[in-house]
């Protein structure tokens, strides 16, 4: 958000901005042109993305992946980790996978998904922010 | 002991001023912002920023755990509010303490009692300050009615535990007074949890004075003389000064010594400000409720006196005394603020964040603008719409009032509509030349025919 700042990361963050006020909000979809940027957010049940009528055409199938997805997990918010279960680990949806500690409360994370984490980002003790990457688990393929 | 590391749990401008503050006195400082303020000014000037939560202020800067948490992991011994999210919330001083953190502002029982504005009012009564005559808190609309008819209509009730007139209602007889109270209660419940109301008389044309002060939190109050915040929308105020240029000077030294008594009765610590009304017909001032935090106003007291509240506040918080006696403070001249908004006053104030494209501040002498903004930097839709303060100081108010009008002549900011033109205008006003405004000037006088004009 800063001048001279790399313009792809300051996309990102106007795109952060956008999304964050369609979802509070409680808008159905957003549509801004502006310059040579277009941007369009709907959510399910929203209209029809009017930018896709014209790009359809030239449109890429993208192959699915073979391999499980990944699915990143990340601090909830600002946290210290107290423990989180080691890499190699199996686990299935909604299992705790860490514990993180707000001043004297401690707050289990459960995993979005099953799988197996296969990289672990921090170590017990750290501050973690919100956003901050604490675990990945592969998704069963 | 001294403050080491600051914590500064705010965003903005505040945040900013707040981290400069703390740079002065070789403090380090520590940011806390959401998900949108990532790439703040504050956050880019001081020596550390922790992102709290995302956007959303309930997630962020309105979580008083989450705020304590990351001072004391990132090794804060000091913690600033700054003003508005929670700097008048007694959870954050009490936290604070639990984590041996010295929180720069008032003791969290006295934030408590200045909160709950039946208790202030009475603790200003007992310290002779003067009040408006008004009610203890009225329970039923036909209790309403009986006070209504008994303090003289017009009269306002008002929610206990309110503020930014929300859950306030003006009644001018009897029957508004019962109706009034349906809708004040329902209003302060929906905004506040709790719908207690008192009454007061209501003061048509008012002016809104305030004194700022500082305590030591033993007995030792001054005060940094008064402003006055006339110009307003809403309960919202657009334009500070100070002094306040229509108060007779025998009136402002029995406000001054109300303010400064109504503190030191409560050992008052850090800063605050005591707010009055002020009939300039009666020439009788009444006390509204004290803020227990630095406002956003302050710079014009800062203007006028040469004093750094935010230094001074961050100094008293580490241990220190008062760093000046009440005979070093001494009014010069007559400082104006204005607050610009992204907002489009033509457009009913409607807020409207973006980016801003191009930012050219004003300089010169006397000039001073209080701002986290730059060209290319983002207003997040989240929060309030300031985008800045610009303050200037005169030899006297209408010096100010020339070199306000020739800063924001010469201030140009582009990407966002600002409320710049609109200050442009109340400055330019007769009314506001010859200083007859009162606080509901702004919304009866001038904004009708200014959306007139601009539409």
């Amino acid at each position: 958000m800063t001048a001279g700042k790399n313009p792809a990361i300051a996309a990102i963050d106007d795109a952060r901005a956008l999304l964050d006020t369609l979802l509070t909000h409680g808008w159905q979809q957003l549509h801004v042109v502006s310059g040579d940027t277009e941007i369009f957010l709907a959510r399910d049940g929203g209209c029809a993305n009017p930018m896709r009528v014209a790009a359809l055409p030239d449109a890429v199938v993208i192959p699915t992946p073979q391999a499980g997805p990944e699915t990143l997990v990340s601090a909830p918010h600002v946290a210290t980790l107290e423990q989180a279960l080691a890499a190699g680990t199996q686990v299935t949806v909604g299992q705790t996978v860490a514990t993180v500690r707000v001043l004297d409360e401690q707050e289990d994370i459960a995993a979005p998904v099953s799988g197996t984490i296969v990289r672990v980002d921090a170590a017990p003790g750290a501050l973690l922010e919100y956003g901050a990457p604490l675990l990945s688990i592969a998704g069963l393929a | 002991m001294p403050i080491n590391r600051l914590f500064v749990a705010n965003r903005g401008e505040i945040a900013l001023r707040i981290v400069r503050a703390a740079q002065a006195l070789n403090i380090e400082t520590v940011v806390a912002v959401s998900d949108a303020d990532r790439d703040s000014a504050a956050a880019r000037v001081a020596d550390r920023s922790i992102v709290l939560g995302p956007a959303a202020a309930a997630k962020s800067y309105l979580d008083p755990r989450l705020i304590v948490h990351a001072a004391r992991e990132s090794g804060c011994d000091g913690l600033h509010p700054g003003y508005g999210f929670l700097s008048e919330r007694a959870i954050l001083p009490r936290l604070c303490a639990q984590h041996g953190i010295a929180f720069v502002g008032p003791e969290p029982d006295v934030i408590d009692a200045l909160g709950d504005k039946l208790r202030a009012r009475a603790m200003a009564g007992a310290a002779g300050v003067p009040l408006v005559p008004g009610s203890e808190c009225v329970a039923s609309a036909a209790d309403a009615r009986r006070e209504g008819d008994r303090i003289g209509y017009p009269v306002l009730l008002k929610a206990s535990a309110g503020g930014g007139g929300r859950g306030m209602v003006i009644a001018h007889n009897g029957d508004e007074a019962e109706a009034g109270f349906h809708k004040a209660s329902a209003e302060a419940v929906a905004a506040f949890g709790d719908g207690t109301l008192f009454m007061e008389r209501f003061v048509p044309e008012a002016r809104h004075v305030e004194v700022q002060l500082m305590g030591d939190g033993r007995g030792n109050v001054l005060h940094f003389g008064e402003r006055d915040c006339s110009v307003q929308r809403r309960y919202q105020k657009l334009i500070e000064e100070a002094p306040c240029a229509a108060m007779p000077d025998h009136l402002r030294r029995q406000l001054h010594e109300s303010a400064v008594a109504l503190a030191a009765s409560v050992h008052y610590r850090n800063a605050g400000t005591a707010e009055f009304l002020f009939d300039v017909q009666r020439q009788e001032f009444y006390f509204i409720e004290v803020n227990a935090r630095i406002q956003v106003e302050h710079p014009v007291s800062e203007a006028i006196t040469g004093f750094d509240l935010v230094q001074e506040q961050i100094r008293i918080a580490g241990g220190a005394g008062l760093s000046v006696s009440q005979q070093d403070v001494e009014i010069s001249g007559h400082a104006i603020e204005c607050r610009i908004n992204a907002e489009d006053a033509a457009r009913d104030f409607l807020p409207s964040p973006g980016r801003i494209t191009r930012w050219e501040p004003p300089q010169g002498q006397g000039i001073r603008l209080d701002s986290h903004m730059s060209a290319g930097a983002m207003i997040p839709p989240f929060y309030d719409s300031m985008v800045g303060k610009l303050i200037v100081h005169g030899r006297d108010r209408a010096d100010a009032i020339a070199r306000l009008a020739d800063a924001i002549d010469n201030f140009v900011v582009e990407g966002v509509p600002t409320t710049l033109p609109l200050h442009r205008a109340i400055i330019a006003h007769p009314d506001f030349i010859e200083n007859r405004i009162h606080t509901r000037w702004l919304e009866q006088t001038l904004l009708p025919g200014y959306g007139k004009k601009a539409a």
